[in-house]
């Protein structure tokens, strides 16, 4: 099966001799949902903007539909929809001014899904840009980003800025159409109660490159914690040597150590290869393990 | 009925469903042959992936809870099984630990808590014989 979408050793840098991507690979087959996760500052927006055809990478290449969106970019729009992580829609226009220029350009334009998404929302189709609300906003390009139909949906940050209430609506609103449609999308969050609701997959950046990039039940199943004190294993070192360990660091009295495993399996394997007391192993919500595999000292080695 | 999932909870969101799918079998709130709510629907209105949704029914479909049939939907089984012994074991398992460390934490000692089991289990024994009577409801 092609991808709907493949980056390809990606690389760009904004500053000479610090790049922000540095050999991003991985790609989105059709009708997944993928969450692309990173700290503030770990290359999303940039990424998301090189498959939009909005920035040129520095090395590697980017293809949607096996098509280039700097070559080709309105085959690729035809076919993709995008929202952007800020407002860009022109403050003076009202929504159906914007309706009727998105109807102009995508002759797959689907009218009924039009009102419905209108419906939902409780958009005005006369009300100006500039006077909505911030959801009303997002939700307005939401809309004209999906009733075209696209195969790949493209949000950066759809969530932020947004209240709890809005935030769940638009969730509801991108789980109806992935139910309707079966679009593969790809966004990225800070948010990771939302990715684990609407996501099938998560990659991780940091540090310019894909950190992890699994299945989110196995990554909730497969991965773990292992609190170890510090004052039976003084070496962090020595943690980290161990098979499957993925990340140690301090947190107060303890290392606290990601590995790969389900957490019964670990503390055998530990007991076993550890000289060390009191090791307890436990599972991660999505959330504890962004902040164990990231968090603490900044930009983390493994 | 109604299902609940919270994705900051210890368990993956599919086996939150099957938990409480598997004990609304068990404690008689659903009923065999009763029929469930779609991927689709049960996606929409949890607000989750409907693939998640599709993982947890498959899973409780291989353990006999329900059966799909093709065009028709989902249903309860006409004879899901009993909660399964293996998850009955490490419920017990976790209670047994937190009597334990509750104990130890009271000034309790090991001998002090079998002392305490046996004397509940004598209680427990009078009251089943004083309940023989009525009957319980325990099918349905």
């Amino acid at each position: 099966m092609t991808p709907v979408l493949e980056f390809e050793n990606i690389a760009r840098s904004y500053k000479r001799g610090s790049p922000v991507l540095n050999g991003v690979t991985f790609s989105v087959s059709e009708g997944e949902v993928v969450g692309l996760l990173g700290r503030n500052g770990s290359g999303k927006t940039t990424l998301i903007r090189i498959a939009m055809g909005m920035l040129f990478p520095h090395a590697g290449s980017v293809h949607a539909f096996g098509v280039s969106p700097t070559k080709d970019p309105v085959a690729v729009k035809l076919r993709v929809g995008y929202v952007a992580e800020e407002q860009v829609l022109p403050g003076g226009a009202s929504i159906a001014e914007l309706i009727a220029f998105h109807r102009y350009l995508f002759p797959s334009w689907d009218a009924p899904l039009e009102r419905q998404l209108l419906d939902r929302f409780g958009l005005q189709a006369g009300a100006k840009i500039k006077h909505l609300s911030k959801g009303e906003a997002r939700q307005a390009a939401l809309l004209l980003a999906v009733c075209h139909r696209p195969e790949l949906l493209i949000l950066d940050e759809p969530a932020g800025g947004l209240d709890a209430a809005a935030r769940r609506e638009f969730l509801e609103a991108s789980i109806m159409l992935l139910n309707r449609e079966g679009t593969a999308i790809l966004f990225s969050s800070h948010y990771m109660a939302d990715v684990e609701r609407i996501g099938g997959r998560a990659v991780l950046l940091d540090g310019g490159k894909v950190r992890l990039d699994r299945d989110l039940i196995d990554l909730r199943e497969r991965v773990c914690l292992a609190m170890v004190p510090q004052a039976s294993a003084p070496d962090a070192a020595r943690i980290e040597r161990t098979p499957g360990c993925m990340r140690v660091h301090a947190v107060s009295d303890q290392w606290h150590a990601v590995f790969e495993g389900a957490p019964d399996e670990v503390q055998r394997q530990l007991a076993s290869s550890l000289p060390a007391n009191g090791v307890r192993c436990i599972p991660l919500s999505l959330e504890e393990l962004f902040v164990e595999l990231l968090g603490g000292r900044k930009g983390g080695q493994s | 009925m109604q299902l609940f999932v919270n994705p900051s909870d210890e368990l993956p969101l599919y086996r939150q469903i099957m938990r409480q799918i598997s004990e609304a079998i068990a404690g008689g709130r659903l009923k065999n042959g009763e029929k469930l709510a779609s991927h689709r629907e049960l996606s929409e209105q949890l607000v989750i992936a409907p693939l998640t949704v599709k993982k947890a029914y498959d899973e409780l479909e291989l353990l006999g809870f329900i059966e799909t049939q093709r065009g028709r939907g989902t249903f309860v089984s006409d004879t899901p099984p009993r909660a399964s012994r293996r998850e009955q074991a490490e419920q017990m398992q976790e209670t047994a630990r937190r009597l334990l460390s509750q104990a130890y934490l009271a000034g309790l000692r090991f001998p002090d808590v079998v002392k305490l089991l046996k004397e509940a289990d004598r209680e427990l024994g009078l009251q089943r014989d004083r309940d023989q009577g009525p009957g319980k409801k325990e099918s349905t």
